[in-house]
């Protein structure tokens, strides 16, 4: 045996309790793993909230539904650097693209993401923003200017015909766009629930689960945006924004917990023979990440304050201030919390035995390409093509409550 | 554009192109840049085919084997060992097969080679038989006394005491020394199979205990039994809620 995966062992070796097979003393699926549904989770969810502006007229949250459209995107380039990082030999990951597998449920993913960057986000991004484009590049120079000819493939077309298409065209691809984010994360909780060897992800609620704590994080995670960038590029919070779109983030929550609830209840009735060994996963290693900060923090704390300034809104409605300051520390423990759900399925999934008798253990690396390092690279990544984004198709004017353009006006209302 | 596309708005004209130029680029691609071998495997199988045909064959076949041993064969053809090849315990036994005289297989004669399936493991399915190769029987060759090929299933103890020991003897020096187990549990015959699955009985009622200790019991065997009075003592409970009948405490 190779003798950098015995020295591992070895110190794995103390950690583990009770009986276990030999392949499962070490935990394959690792931090990565744990990424990728997290960033894929954010893309749908960002999704869902573009689309409350454009299928359910919700004009409030109108200011963040570029920024919620760019956050998408800039996820879901890093969503499949995960899965990529993941291989043996990250090197030959374009085989996959040149010998596709149409059975197996994994190659899937292929195609669901192509579906979903190709058919949904990139149309819909490109259909916002072609007029501004447009209007953009007459005023620009040089590079700027070249970018976004190219982006409009240089489309010049401003007229009432070519308008009324980019709307036509908005509303079809937000309706087709809907069950295809929707497929897009209900496909990563599938590809769990589905590993009918595994009691801990086997559920049929698992898709719906994933799906619902998806919106969670994508609603959570634009509003912690849109509260970040629009003071830093000099505009004024829109409270009425920001309360509408936390208002449908409570009742996400809501949902979210009320399903993972509802799939602890039958566990636990149900009561199958892993039950014991579950109970014990959760009470000993997953204690911290899965109590604590899932359902405690990641849940409960931001239910409850978000709660308050709802019970006491006479009180929470005269300062915006204290308002903001409780949205924005709710966001961020949601972050957290979601985070720590992926955490749960993923790594809670291989630290007990088959056997039903033993746990083991994960031993994160630090460097290397599955370790810690790699995986908040690859968290501050989408940040990094979000900034490249904004500068290219810039939201500002509509985060900041002014009408964009012509269309997202026309749009809008 | 040209006058194909002006019946189109100018938006769905532009993206139908680039769709398009997507897709012919993936044609080429597929049909032209991706060499013709990468694509076709049966090159690769070739190779790997002819690579397993030229291994040397060494195991015949349990067909083979009964050809000649067909006594053994029936016999194992029924027993516990049926799903086992002949090869699986002997060893590969073609060139036995092309030279019946002078290559003989393997016998498995030490005490190493049954345990490697019949040792104790918590792995194991429940009611395999598992020994512990040091405490059973030690020294002793597996098939001195079991059959290989026609293994039977160990017999079943008559005695209750073989497996609940600790309350036989407890049992043995307390005041129930006289009743037998079955005086108080019902053992159904499938228990001696499945211990863990079908279950003694364990006496359900204040009444059972009552034949002998009750204040009117009519036992006469127990006429010198501590007698209580059913209808106060211990209220709801099972006598054996709060008395070990294995080993019954006296107060005098």
């Amino acid at each position: 045996m190779n003798p950098e995966l015995i020295r591992n062992l070895h110190d794995l070796l103390p950690q583990i309790q009770g009986y276990i097979y030999p392949n499962e003393i070490e935990i394959h699926w690792g931090l990565l793993i744990v990424v990728y549904p997290y960033i894929t989770g954010v893309v749908a969810g960002a999704f869902i909230l573009a689309s409350l502006v454009k299928v359910f007229n919700v004009t409030e949250v109108q200011p963040l539904y570029r920024l919620s459209l760019l956050t998408a995107l800039a996820y879901l380039l890093v969503a499949p650097m995960a899965l990529v990082s993941h291989l043996g030999h990250p090197g030959r990951f374009y085989e996959i693209l040149l010998t596709p597998n149409t059975s197996s449920a994994m190659a899937m993913f292929g195609f669901v993401y192509a579906w979903y960057l190709m058919g949904v986000l990139l149309l819909e991004i490109w259909f916002v923003h072609r007029t501004d484009m447009i209007e953009w590049a007459e005023h620009e120079t040089g590079v700027m200017r070249f970018i976004h000819r190219t982006l409009a493939l240089y489309s010049r077309d401003t007229g009432e015909v070519a308008v009324s298409f980019d709307h036509k065209a908005l509303k079809v691809i937000t309706i087709v766009g809907i069950p295809s984010a929707f497929l897009l994360h209900g496909y990563v909780g599938f590809i769990f629930g589905s590993i009918k060897a595994n009691p801990w992800w086997s559920s049929v609620l698992i898709p719906i689960v994933f799906l619902f704590s998806a919106i969670v994080s994508g609603i959570a995670l634009v509003i912690l945006l849109y509260m970040i960038l629009t003071p830093l590029t000099g505009g004024k919070i829109s409270m009425r924004c920001v309360d509408k779109a936390v208002d449908f983030l409570f009742y996400a929550v809501i949902v979210d917990f009320s399903l993972e609830l509802v799939d602890f209840i039958h566990r636990v009735y149900q009561s199958e023979e892993e039950i014991k060994i579950l109970s014990e996963m959760v009470m000993s290693k997953l204690f911290a990440s899965l109590i604590i900060i899932q359902v405690l923090l990641g849940m409960l704390v931001p239910l409850l304050l978000i709660s308050l300034t709802k019970i006491f809104k006479k009180r929470f409605h005269l300062n915006e201030d204290l308002r903001k300051m409780v949205y924005f520390v709710a966001v961020i423990l949601i972050q957290f919390g979601i985070f720590a759900t992926r955490w749960n399925v993923v790594i809670g999934g291989q630290m007990f035995s088959k056997s039903f008798r033993g746990l083991t253990t994960y031993k994160m690396e630090f460097g290397g390409l599955e370790g810690l390092l790699y995986a908040i690279f690859l968290l501050a990544l989408p940040i990094i093509i979000l900034a490249v984004l904004t500068k290219i198709l810039p939201p500002w004017k509509e985060m900041h409550g002014q009408p964009a353009s012509e269309s997202a006006e026309a749009a809008g209302s | 554009m040209g006058k194909l596309f002006e019946k189109f708005p100018d938006p769905l004209a532009r993206l139908i192109v680039v769709f398009l130029a997507f897709l012919v680029v993936g044609v080429i691609v597929v049909a032209v840049v991706i060499p013709k071998q990468m694509m076709d495997v049966s090159a690769q199988w070739a190779d790997a085919v002819k690579r397993e045909e030229a291994r040397p064959i060494k195991y015949a076949g349990f067909h083979v084997c009964a050809e000649c041993h067909d006594k053994i064969y029936e016999t194992k053809k029924n027993g516990y060992h049926r799903d086992l090849s002949c090869e699986t315990c002997h060893g590969p036994a073609k060139a036995h097969t092309d030279d019946p005289d002078k290559v003989k297989p393997v016998i498995p004669a030490e005490r190493t080679f049954c345990p490697q399936c019949h040792a104790y493991n918590p792995s194991r399915p429940r009611g395999f038989p598992q020994i512990n190769p040091v405490a059973h029987n030690p020294l002793k060759p597996c098939a001195s006394c079991h059959n290989p090929h026609d293994p039977k299933p160990p017999t079943t103890p008559k005695e209750c005491s073989a497996c609940h020991g600790a309350i036989a003897r407890m049992k043995a020096v307390s005041h129930h020394v006289q009743l037998a187990c079955t005086t108080c549990h019902e053992v159904p015959q499938r228990h001696k199979v499945s211990p863990w699955s079908v279950k003694p009985t364990k006496p359900q009622t204040r009444e059972f205990c009552g034949k002998c200790h009750a204040k009117d019991g009519k036992d006469k065997m127990a006429k010198d039994a501590p007698k209580i009075d059913l209808a106060e003592h211990g209220e709801k409970y099972v006598c054996w809620q709060c008395h070990y009948p294995h080993s019954p405490e006296v107060e005098q």
